[in-house]
């Protein structure tokens, strides 16, 4: 009886061992776990409880209101779906940035790369690797930006407005570019359209230094 | 008719009809140009996009001239009151764009691009399968080879000393009483030793991984690869975290950047995905939880402010003791996303891929040379640059600038 159970324990001991599964699915256990969890109300954290402790709480800004350093300040709200009386207005918009530094233009490339560049492509012809000449995954054709009349002719008041609040199958950038981006992106495209003259930047055609957070295949 | 005069003709015919088959691939080949440059921004042959899907288009219009009129100038279609382009006209608010510069033939070839397109098939994936199930390592193997040696080794040290007893017991010396194995002092003392050590190697283990969670690797509430995004549509990784270059957190982003282009891609059709244990994923299922969460059916316009947010599983999760700034690692200090995240663009299933302990940190301020050149972040350092400049040193560690110092992290 006694030798049995010495062979039951050491077989389910092999059992448990064999069994564990390699793939970690929990994140194992804390010792003292004080600080582990902070007690601080942290960008990820949970917030739905605060109004039982009355605490208001409310991450909207005020509307109207405008950040502080924003120097770009854009009246044109979102058209109402179906209107477009915003968008055809949005092309009296004139670029605030008239000129880039070659710091500044390679900084406008860089953010025109990260954002714009999967779709519209490197090289503005409307072939990014989402597109890939029909081969990707994005069932639409992006806009050729140089190369086609249509955009070339577009103005960069209406180029704002697709940016910041989406047009047809483009989604909105607002979230992701501060306008001061924007303008700077759209004054890129339009020196690569050739409809802006280069400033006095002979480094407009500066190759962009190697991407240190660029996906590397 | 000769067979000189008969062979040429061949050779003729031959020509001729090779020139024909080259002549309608070219043509071919044009519609898919003409619909790519014109049409295809707005329009897939299968699916509604901006404008209506265009397969059995020519089905659709009562005559094929109206047609080529509603595409040269779609209001010109209108004004001749047929109820079909009436119809078509309301479709989506937005109006379609007039193509006065097609001519005829290239319409023409448009529509037989159209007529024959035929849906990619899926190209087998062989050995997808195999390569997914990752090799299992062979721990468990040497595991049960030492244990047979053991006991292989303890078999033979038992007839060892039985054949002494039989050879003393021969020679007529006295004989010890037979003691059973485990009363045996010996293999006690052996069995403890080795009970103590491997036991004192997994508490010390297990000790120090405390608070540590290296490998975690969550299920999320969807399965989103990166692999995917990242690794095979090399969407950049400061698209989606662009909070990495702003500041402390590397934000999660929200439902509406994955929208901005899953209000188009509504389904997958890459290669097959697995999560970490081996069972297979349905890329398209996965996308449709993301509508869910979203509040968008496909088809329609979508409305952000009916959007939840998705509650991703934080993986990386530092104390409060130590502050970690994002964009002194990424803006300042220029280092790449994958030194501390690992090779994130092949990853189906994000895991934890440094531990993240102080020993961890500290080892790499040590080692990691700053950027100092071309870098405006550290021009404050005026020795340091004059040194490099005189060739006194060649380059600056982390540490040399304090990034070992308490405080630098713990304040």
């Amino acid at each position: 009886m006694k030798k049995l159970s010495i062979l039951l324990t050491a077989v389910s001991a092999l059992l448990i061992v064999a069994c564990s599964s390699e793939v970690k699915r929990k994140p194992g256990s804390i010792y003292m776990p004080d600080m582990a969890n902070s007690r601080a109300y942290e960008t990820y954290a949970d917030h739905s409880n605060l109004k039982d402790k009355n605490i208001n709480y409310n991450n909207q800004p005020v509307a109207g209101t405008v950040s502080k350093g924003e120097t770009y300040v854009y009246h044109l709200a979102k058209d109402a779906n179906g209107d477009t009386a915003n968008y055809f207005a949005s092309r009296l918009v004139e670029n605030p940035v008239t000129s880039l530094n070659a710091d500044e233009l390679k900084e406008a490339e860089r953010q025109y790369l990260i954002n714009c560049g999967i779709c519209h492509g490197e090289k503005l012809d409307g072939n990014g690797p989402l597109w890939k000449g029909g081969e990707g995954p994005y069932p639409a054709k992006p806009a050729t930006l140089v190369g086609d009349a249509k955009y070339e002719a577009m103005t960069a008041g209406t180029m704002f407005y697709s940016i910041t609040y989406g047009r047809n199958l483009m989604g909105a950038y607002a979230s992701q570019l501060t306008p001061k981006q924007r303008w700077d992106i759209i004054h890129y495209i339009k020196l690569k359209q050739g409809k802006v003259a280069a400033a006095a930047a002979p480094a407009a055609t500066a190759a962009v230094v190697a991407d240190s957070t660029k996906a590397t295949k | 008719m000769s067979k000189k005069r008969k062979a040429s003709l061949h050779i003729i015919t031959s020509f001729l009809m090779l020139f024909v088959a080259g002549f309608t691939q070219v043509q071919a080949q044009d519609g898919k140009a003409l619909f790519n440059a014109n049409c295809a921004s707005c329009h897939k042959i299968d699916k509604d996009l901006t404008g209506p899907a265009l397969q059995g288009i020519e089905d659709r219009w009562p005559s094929k001239d109206l047609l080529k009129t509603w595409i040269k100038n779609w209001p010109d279609a209108v004004k001749t009151g047929d109820a079909y382009a009436l119809k078509i006209k309301d479709w989506s608010p937005a109006a379609m764009t007039s193509f006065t510069s097609l001519q005829d033939a290239d319409i023409e070839a448009i529509l037989t691009y159209i007529r024959e397109w035929k849906p990619a098939t899926p190209a087998p994936v062989a050995g997808a399968t195999a390569a997914a199930k990752s090799e299992g390592d062979n721990s468990l193997l040497f595991g049960v080879i030492t244990l047979v040696l053991a006991l292989v080794a303890l078999i033979l040290l038992q007839v060892n000393s039985n054949l002494r007893k039989l050879a003393d017991e021969r020679d007529g010396l006295p004989v010890e009483a037979a003691v059973p194995f485990y009363k045996n002092k010996t293999y006690l003392a052996l069995t403890t030793v080795i009970l103590f050590i491997v036991a004192g190697v997994y508490i010390s283990k297990g000790a120090v991984g405390l608070g540590r969670s290296k490998d975690y690797q969550p299920e999320q509430p969807i399965y989103y690869s990166h692999k995917v995004h990242a690794g095979v549509n090399q969407i950049n990784c400061l698209y989606c975290h662009g909070g990495a270059q702003e500041g402390k957190h590397a934000n999660i982003p929200s439902v509406n950047v994955c929208m901005n282009c899953h209000m188009a891609i509504n389904e997958y059709k890459g290669e097959p995905l697995y999560t970490a244990d081996g069972k297979e994923v349905n890329g398209t299922n996965e996308i449709k939880k993301l509508y869910e969460y979203a509040g968008f059916t496909p088809g329609q316009p979508w409305d952000p402010s009916k959007a939840k947010p998705i509650e991703w599983i934080k993986i990386h999760n530092l104390p409060d003791h130590v502050y970690f700034n994002h964009a002194q690692h990424v803006k300042a200090g220029q280092v790449a996303c994958q030194t501390c995240h690992g090779e994130i663009q092949n990853m189906g299933e994000v895991k934890q891929f440094s531990d993240l302990s102080m020993g961890w940190c500290i080892n790499c301020h040590r080692e990691t040379k700053v950027q100092f050149k071309d870098n405006g972040f550290y021009s404050i350092y005026e020795k340091f640059h004059e040194d490099m400049k005189n060739g006194k040193m060649d380059s600056v560690t982390v540490e040399m600038i304090g990034g070992t110092e308490c405080q630098k992290c713990h304040y």
